[in-house]
């Protein structure tokens, strides 16, 4: 299995160059001009000049682009535009903001979804169903600013139970914990809404496989049938679904952070958009690409996990 | 179970019968009618906007800042004193407009993409599905929000970078049903009689798909709605000070301390849509894969 | 058939007795049945074969003794489902739960589709011990291992943890039977446990459901459609048509002296060696759907010796004058043999 790990990583390489070139190319067809923008309206010509050297941007293309993929796969990701420091750095500061955020909507997302999916597949038809249907569908329905708007108005402003501000605090488990709860609800329940929906119509789809009669012909109780032979195949579309919606859930992350004005990936990717940083740009596209990457290959090493059947090599 | 399973239904068979089932599912999904009905009365109230709009969306009126909903204005007023309710109509026009376009051109597109890969097969057919499922891999919004932010925010560039994080699912949906009815033996037959292969793959795929692509449009136009909203919302949309719901979220916000309607009334608006839509998407879905049946 | 006393306790000879048993499914807003009042009693240790074309309702009357007809769109309705001295046709569902795979197991016709693919076939066939006998994890696998030889899986021992796929639609069915066995069951029902494989796995499983019912004593209901399997394994023979049983006796009997024109014609479409399959008969027409049957007898339409009595009035399953124990749903050979004969068996 490291073999294929390896093997997929290894295939991941043309994938990132390829995005790399793409970003490479978009920024520097862009109108605009970048030292312009670092600058102001107001700078001298010679500084424009000044800056434009110290960014490389009056090299050929191609010397910038050979440069750019050497540094960038030596680690060298340059410095922002803005600020002055380096990219890398300013990524890794609030990458753990991002993946504290991802895996706690997920994993709530997981642990009201899942039974809630099984529960309303199992009353199918019934008014607990109906429910959680139309439950889960006004759930993804949400714009996550939306609903991050109403939990920030309902339970910081109203009930003072969270901070209004979730920023920074790293110090303690504790204060982690309180800065993620608000932010990590809001992108949890809509999680929760399509793993719910995925695993009801994935349930109903098992509950009619000949393996559950089997299963019932051996006079096993309901609760073993349902949870050991009948949800453990329901699972196997749940993971491609969860898979699907990282992306989605990677995409709202950038609007929960802008609402509870917390650090992240997100915060970062807009800040930069607005104030034209191209390498901060190049550095985001290429993490959030790396990302992908990575929850892909975890999706497919949790199918493992799930289904036998399911072969590295 | 072989005994249940010819009732004695007669075998129809075509686009008659999946309109027919279609309007037999709707009856029975009671939710999608209300889909349908919300969606159609939002639509409606958008194109009568003008006509209908208490206020001018745009006309400032000092005298009355951040009012509370009253008579002359139903939905209150924001901090410029512009009347909440015409600037939430005027919304949902560039909303829906926006949307529509986007999508609608992305249906064109993608499926002409998914057709042309599926019909010519081979290296150009891989070459092509492997770039859509890059883009497919993207977070619609930050795909969105890096089309924009490179383009310049305008209701032409939000349309450009919506479509274009919509055209791999409709590429997806068009190729796969093209490499059936390419290999099957009366393409050659049509060819034979002289028939021209785009005219062959159309009279054959569309049907075929057009039911598909709708359902996926109407789930697609959510997201759209969604997704345009969300940029308004960072900034990254219509410029102000046209109306636009995502935009009048972002000016409430910054104001929720005091008039927490100013970001409530545009964020309900977007999820009234949003959900009518995918009530729709998903009653439609019903019909046309029986798998996934809810009812 | 024989008359038996209707204290509701079934004689002491059989296994199981089932008295008019009626399975009806919702169709388009109606009750259908799909097995018609069908009567039929198991003897201990004896082998039933139930024979009829797909979709007459064998397979949903093995379900139905079961009580695995789906709730929502199936209704089981009997006089008396008796074994060992209950009536399960009035048994709580947690009472069937207690019976099903322990006092009686089922076999299904698909091994591909019939084991759980994520679960090993140890802990399948292990399961129903832990459940029913209570047994540990270990004895339950010790115990399990011991039935997995007795199917004669290859190296039982060193598979015991591999999945369903890894093995052969032959070899998965010898689980299948392996996990109906394990606890010893009384009824072992076989829904065409041989019909999803090839013919040389086929026989093979034919031969290992003869030995192990040697060896174990047990009754078995056989559902299949292949009446040449039956005349090697069974000890009695029903044919169902449309959801009722048409004729019942000893096998050889029956091969012998067919008797109801649908038995007839499926003994001529039997393929046999010593004649050319060119002339291999086929009966005409189809059986109805459910939603369909006609008044009086259900293969009227496809009968050739049909009178105008027959589609309007239905015949009782009543038994011959010269042979007592076989029995035919058929005005025309029961008025033959005996014209002033009463029906007295409902």
């Amino acid at each position: 299995m490291l073999a294929y790990v390896a093997r997929r990583l290894l295939l991941a390489v043309p994938t990132l160059l390829a995005v790399m070139t793409l970003v490479f190319v978009l920024v520097r067809i862009v109108p605009g001009d970048p030292a312009q923008t670092i600058l102001g309206d107001q700078a001298s010509q010679e500084a424009l000049m000044a800056m434009r050297e110290r960014l490389g941007l009056n090299r050929p293309l191609w010397e910038q682009y050979i440069d750019f993929l050497r540094d960038a796969l030596s680690g060298d990701w340059g410095n922002s535009m803005v600020t002055g420091h380096p990219i890398l750095q300013e990524i890794l500061n609030v990458l753990p903001y991002t993946i504290d955020l991802t895996v706690a909507s997920l994993i709530i997302g997981a642990l009201f979804g899942i039974p809630l999916g099984v529960w309303s597949a199992l009353h199918r038809n019934r008014l607990v169903d109906y429910v959680t249907r139309v439950g889960s569908l006004l759930g993804l329905s949400f714009p996550a600013f939306v609903s991050a708007i109403l939990l920030l108005l309902v339970f910081s402003i109203e009930l003072n139970w969270f901070p209004v501000i979730s920023a920074g605090d790293r110090s303690s488990v504790g204060e982690v914990l309180e800065n993620l709860a608000l932010p990590a609800i809001n992108l949890g329940l809509i999680m929760t809404a399509y793993i719910t929906r995925v695993t009801r119509s994935s349930m109903l789809n098992v509950l009619g496989e000949d393996y559950i009669r089997t299963a019932h012909a051996k006079g096993l109780p309901n609760r073993a049938v349902i949870w050991i032979h009948a949800l453990r195949n329901a699972l196997i579309p749940v993971v491609t679904v969860v898979g699907l919606y990282l992306g989605i859930l990677i995409g709202n992350s950038v609007l929960t952070e802008i609402v509870f004005n917390r650090p992240g990936l997100g915060k970062l990717i807009v800040g930069a958009l607005s104030q034209r940083d191209y390498t901060m740009l190049q550095g985001l596209m290429v993490i959030y690409t790396f990302i992908i990457i990575i929850v892909n290959l975890l999706t497919d090493l949790t199918y493992g996990l799930i289904d036998p059947r399911v072969k590295y090599s | 179970m072989s005994a249940v399973a010819d009732p004695g239904l007669p075998a129809k068979t075509g686009r008659a019968l999946l309109i027919a089932q279609a309007l037999k599912a709707f009856r029975a999904n009671k939710l999608s009618s209300v889909g349908v009905v919300i969606f159609l009365t939002v639509v409606v109230l958008a194109l009568l906007a003008p006509i209908i709009a208490p206020h001018d969306p745009l006309e400032q009126n000092i005298l009355h800042r951040m009012e509370d909903p009253s008579a002359e204005f139903w939905l209150g007023t924001d901090s410029y004193g512009r009347d909440i309710l015409s600037r939430l109509l005027y919304g949902a026009r560039i909303s829906l407009f926006i949307g529509v376009a986007a999508i609608g051109s992305a249906m064109l597109i993608g499926s002409t993409i998914g057709l042309y890969a599926g019909y010519r097969g081979g290296k150009v057919d891989a070459v092509i599905m492997q770039a859509m499922d890059v883009l497919l891999a993207f977070p619609a919004l930050i795909l969105g929000l890096v089309i924009v932010a490179m383009l310049g925010p305008s209701i032409q560039n939000l349309i450009i970078a919506i479509s274009l994080t919509a055209i791999p699912p409709f590429a997806r949906i068009a190729r796969a049903p093209t490499i059936v009815v390419k290999e099957r033996d009366f393409v050659e037959a049509c060819r034979a009689l002289g028939f021209n292969d785009t005219r062959i793959m159309l009279l054959h795929v569309l049907p075929n798909i057009l039911s598909e692509i709708l359902v996926m449009g109407s789930l697609w136009l959510a997201t759209a709605i969604r997704v345009e909203a969300s940029l308004s919302f960072i900034g990254l949309g219509v410029k102000p000070p046209t109306a636009t719901w995502g935009g009048m979220i972002r000016e409430g916000f910054e104001k929720i301390l005091d008039t927490p309607w100013l970001s409530v009334f545009p964020g309900l608006a977007i999820l009234l849509v949003v959900f009518s839509l995918n009530l729709i998407g998903d009653g439609l879905r019903d019909v046309i894969d029986p798998k996934t049946r809810t009812d | 058939m024989a008359r038996r006393p209707a204290n509701g306790q079934a004689p002491a000879q059989f296994a199981l007795d089932v008295r008019g048993l009626t399975t009806s499914f919702y169709v388009g807003g109606k009750w259908f049945p799909a097995v018609r009042d069908v009567s039929f009693a198991l003897k201990r240790h004896e082998t039933l074969a139930l024979v009829g074309e797909s979709g007459c309702g064998k397979s949903m009357t093995a379900m139905s003794i079961m009580g695995l007809v789906p709730k929502d769109a199936g209704r089981v309705k009997a006089e008396a489902i008796l074994f060992e001295g209950q009536d399960l046709a009035r048994a709580s569902e947690a009472k069937m739960r207690e019976v099903r795979g322990d006092g009686i197991s089922m076999v299904f016709q698909e091994p591909m589709t019939s084991l759980n693919p994520v679960l090993t076939i140890g802990f399948q066939v292990s399961e129903a011990l832990r459940h029913h006998r209570g047994l540990s994890r270990r004895d339950a696998a010790a115990r399990a291992l011991h039935i997995l030889d007795q199917v004669k899986i290859p190296s039982a021992k060193s598979r015991f943890n591999d999945y369903p796929h890894q093995f052969s639609g032959g070899m998965r069915q010898r689980v299948m039977i392996a996990m109906a066995l394990a606890c010893q069951p009384k009824i072992l029902l076989a829904d065409e446990p041989t019909t999803a494989l090839d013919v040389t796995i086929q026989a093979q499983i034919l031969e290992l459901l003869r030995e192990l019912k040697r060896e174990t004593g047990m009754a078995m209901i056989f559902i299949t459609h292949n009446l040449g399997v039956v005349a090697e394994l069974a000890d009695r023979v029903a044919v169902m048509y449309a959801g009722q049983i048409v004729e019942i006796a000893e096998v050889a009997e029956l091969f012998a002296r067919p008797t109801h024109p649908y038995t007839e014609a499926l003994l001529r479409s039997i393929p046999r060696s010593d004649r050319d399959t060119a002339e291999l008969y086929t009966i005409p027409g189809q059986v109805p759907p459910i939603t369909r049957m006609p008044p009086g007898c259900k293969f009227a339409d496809r009968c050739a010796y049909r009178l105008d009595r027959c589609q309007a009035e239905e015949q009782q399953l009543a038994p011959l004058a010269k042979a007592p124990a076989h029995a035919v749903r058929c005005w025309r050979r029961t008025e033959e043999t005996q014209p002033e004969m009463v029906v007295v068996d409902a």
